[in-house]
């Protein structure tokens, strides 16, 4: 177990230079240049070459990419591109807390509505809520975002006032209801199916026709057993959607005028802002491969079975 | 069985919320310190507000606003960033409201014979935010400062070069401009390369503000600027807010106001005045009709903000066909019916233009008559240029930069108005801003649009010489004559104003009738609401210090 985990952990770092250098040559191959976006309709080549030879934009690919990985392996992103004289830490770490918060919310609308709800009609197997409940969620898992944000703006906001129609406050404010709604509800129907099939999985299976022949109460059944053993998967999708709540959700804070770090990547992709967009895409792949060797994992703990060698 | 399910759904219910709660209470730990961290602020803000009879809550103006790029004046080259520069920080000459240059942290001048020598007196009382007062030798420092390499200022240049020295500071060759000379500890001496009537206008760009070398060496130090202007920066929070307080001991008339909160989170602005959250904001085409109809009770705080110097215009690269050729040209300039559009396309929020100046701005000349809508002279252009058998053309690609997926309705309509007239067809392809800049320096495109000239400060140089002098960086369209370029650079040393504006008019009257861009519209009447409770708030076509004098009355 020890020497897999240490196994997983070793290819971390290259798996991370690898990203980092494929976002790299991207940024520096592709079209559009930060300085000459910095300096607008303004350009004058012999300052741009100024600058850029102090930002040591001048020097080969490698030896840029070799200082950069120098400097990201200690923690230090360097300096924005766009926004001068600030640190792209700075920078992202408050834009990052937004989105998460955000996710967060949505995450626990799915999960609350998602979980039982699919538990609850893998028992109802057979019926007609079954299939109604299904269809349901699968409706709204199509309905894109950007149909249900104007939507559920026209209702909450311009027809009945109830909450306010963009902005942030934090999780504690009137303002999150809309866009969480927005972000949580598709995600129900994926929980939902994947808690149903599990369930019913594991209602086939002999150990639970055993507990229940031992006389058990149903409760206990369904909560030692049942319940435990459906759990497994769903903590993979837990797991990456928790490395998605760092990435932020780039057209719903766009419409809603939420600062977060989705919208705030796309403004520095258009904006060249080459270090902020290694800062981000680094620390997302870091946050990805760290909840994939986390679901990985847990499995072993909720489920003794499984082993790794 | 049914009880029994029931029984298992409530429970399974009640463990999930169980779980929910904990999570989130689990969460709410990290929560608390961030949230903490604003709440405190206003906190702070709020017994501040009581523990000072001065400051009452209607004392603070409420704007919308974005995240500067920078609050470092020498590295700023935004008007974003400079709308906040220009309340934090100051130099030795400001402009009004009325863009009439005046003495700031210089309370005098004087202009040696051959216009080449500046020397400027100092204000004994001039002090920074913390109290330390500021002298020639802090000017020299700064100048230095924004001309250095490892500033990596963009306006240097263009600002700073036409005094002695900068280049070779600029240039690395020496640390020290040669150019600037402390007298004493309030007489400063600038020397300039030859007699340029603009010199002190560019004086008023952040590029030559003072700042306080000790207080540059901190690291962030933008975060708590000490800066000379009449707001210090109370609070920065990007994203979220930025509230600037009022300077007690500024050197000038001290602003009225105790605070300015700028709303940097964004939000539907119209709205937002409606609910009181802002005190004023722009009109939209959308909101126009409502916010002008008399009895609507927006009606009352509409203001008529006066013309920005900027134009909007259609580029052509004169060097590649076929728009090499004048006539071509010209034919496309008088197939436009800039009337019909501007009034019924565009609800006449912008005027049409003929002329490269706008109305009002220094040597705007009103007898130019440019290129007006004429069908048959249009056809007539067609037929002597050299491509006036249409089937021969090469493909006509406009483009405009952005990632709407519109040009605009107006571009539309000026395609419509080639095909109908000329029976030429064009196609419009969109860039993303950063693709579109790169192929705009290189000269890439064929024609393009979507982009507004801004004057940066107001002399006719900053907007003919900068686009139309062969050898500038800046003229995009690749357009060279010589008697243009000869009669641009006579007017940047002509001392006699009027001689100098004549150049200019000569200048701007070929440029006119040769078309290397066809000027399409001057923004026109634009409509912003003020709140009745904010006086004195100037609006003014370019940015400029103007909070200090805001009045705010219950």
């Amino acid at each position: 177990m020890w020497k897999y985990i240490v196994g997983r952990l070793v290819w971390i770092p290259f798996l991370l230079i690898a990203v980092a250098f494929i976002t790299f040559i991207l940024g520096r191959f592709g079209p559009g240049d930060p300085v000459e976006v910095m300096m607008g309709t303004k350009y004058n080549p012999v300052v741009a070459e100024r600058i850029r030879s102090e930002m040591g934009l001048d020097k080969p690919v490698m030896v840029q990419f070799y200082k950069y990985i120098q400097s990201a392996s200690k923690g230090d992103f360097g300096e924005s591109f766009r926004f001068r004289g600030r640190s792209v830490s700075s920078l992202i770490a408050p834009k990052m807390i937004v989105s998460a918060k955000l996710s967060l919310v949505a995450l626990l609308i799915s999960i609350s509505i998602g979980l039982p709800l699919g538990f609850y009609i893998a028992h109802k197997q057979g019926t007609w809520i079954d299939p109604l409940i299904v269809s349901f969620s699968v409706f709204f898992m199509s309905i894109p975002i950007m149909i249900t944000i104007p939507f559920l703006l026209w209702i909450g906001c311009l027809k009945t006032n109830l909450v306010p129609c963009s902005g942030w406050g934090g999780i504690f404010d009137s303002r999150i209801i809309i866009p969480a709604l927005a972000m949580g509800i598709p995600g129900v129907a994926g929980m939902l199916r994947i808690m149903r099939a599990t369930t019913l999985d594991v209602l086939g299976q002999d150990y639970i026709r055993t507990a229940q022949s031992k006389g058990l109460h149903y409760f206990t059944v369904s909560t030692r057993h049942v319940f435990r053993n459906s759990i497994i998967p769903i903590v993979t999708i837990l797991a990456f959607s928790l490395a998605g709540l760092l990435g932020g959700a780039f057209i719903t804070e766009t419409i809603m005028g939420i600062p977060g770090i989705g919208r705030f990547s796309v403004e520095s992709i258009f904006n060249r802002d080459y270090p902020v967009i290694m800062a981000i895409t680094l620390i997302g792949a870091t946050a990805f491969v760290i909840a994939n060797l986390m679901a990985d994992i847990s499995y072993s703990i909720i489920d003794p079975r499984i082993r790794y060698k | 069985m049914w009880i029994c399910k029931n029984k298992l759904l409530f429970k399974v219910i009640f463990s999930s919320l169980l779980l929910i709660f904990l999570i989130s209470c689990s969460s709410d730990s990290g929560e608390k310190n961030v949230d903490q961290f604003t709440n405190t602020s206003e906190k702070v803000l709020s017994e501040k507000k009581n523990n000072n009879n001065i400051v009452s809550a209607g004392k603070q103006l409420n704007v919308l606003y974005s995240d500067p790029p920078t609050l470092d004046p020498h590295r700023a080259q935004d008007s974003t960033s400079a709308g906040i520069i220009l309340e934090i920080y100051s130099g030795l000459v400001s402009l009004d409201t009325n863009l009439q240059i005046i003495p700031d942290i210089a309370e005098s001048w004087a202009i040696s014979n051959d216009g080449m020598k500046y020397t400027f007196k100092l204000r004994d009382n001039a002090k920074f935010h913390n109290g330390k007062k500021i002298t020639s030798a802090d000017f020299v420092w700064s100048f230095n400062r924004a001309a250095n390499p490892a500033t990596t200022s963009i306006t240097a240049e263009d600002y700073l070069g036409d005094i002695v020295g900068v280049q070779d500071v600029i240039d690395g060759k020496t640390d020290k401009i040669s150019g600037i000379k402390l007298i004493d500890e309030l007489t400063l001496e600038i020397n300039i390369d030859s007699p340029k009537a603009y010199f002190l206008a560019k004086l008023t760009y952040p590029v030559s503000f003072v700042l306080d070398s000790e207080n540059v060496k901190n690291k962030n130090w933008t975060d708590s600027p000490n800066g000379s202007g009449p707001f210090m920066l109370d609070e920065y929070l990007i994203g979220e807010k930025l509230l600037l307080k009022r300077n007690p001991d500024w050197y000038r008339e001290p602003a009225k106001i105790e605070y300015v909160s700028m709303n940097l989170a964004g939000g539907q602005a119209m709205a937002m005045y409606e609910n009181g959250e802002i005190d004023l904001t722009g009109v939209g085409m959308a909101d126009l009709e409502r916010v002008l109809d008399p009895s609507s009770d927006l009606n009352k705080d509409v203001v008529i903000a006066p013309l920005s110097f900027s134009q909007y215009y259609i580029g052509f690269n004169v060097q590649k066909p076929p728009f090499d050729d004048k006539y071509f040209r010209q034919a496309l300039a008088h197939a436009i019916n800039k009337e019909l559009i501007a009034n019924e396309v565009l609800s006449g929020m912008v005027k049409p233009a003929y002329g490269i100046l706008p109305p009002g701005f220094p040597g705007y000349d009103k007898t130019i008559d440019g290129l007006k809508f004429n069908e048959q002279l249009a056809k007539d252009m067609l037929a002597k240029s050299k491509y006036s058998n249409i089937n021969d053309l090469p493909r006509l690609i406009l483009s405009v930069p952005g990632t709407g997926g519109s040009a605009g309705l107006d571009i539309e309509v000026i395609i419509e108005m080639w095909k109908q007239t000329l029976g030429i067809e064009v196609e419009i392809q969109q860039v993303e801003w950063a693709t579109f800049l790169q192929m705009l320096n290189r000269q890439e495109l064929q024609f393009f649009s979507g982009l507004g000239w801004i004057a940066d400060y107001p002399d006719p140089e900053n907007f003919l010489d900068i686009n139309f002098h062969s050898t500038k960086s800046t003229n995009h369209n690749g357009y060279k004559n010589e008697e243009v370029d000869k009669l641009l650079e006579s007017a940047r040393i002509e001392q006699d104003l009027n001689n100098r504006m004549q150049m200019y008019n000569n200048a701007e009257r070929i440029i006119v009738d040769e078309a290397p861009w066809i000027p399409l519209w001057f923004p026109g009447d634009r409509y912003v609401l003020i709140n009745q409770r904010v006086k004195n708030y100037k609006l003014t076509p370019m940015s400029v210090p103007k909070y200090s004098l805001v009045e705010i009355v219950d």
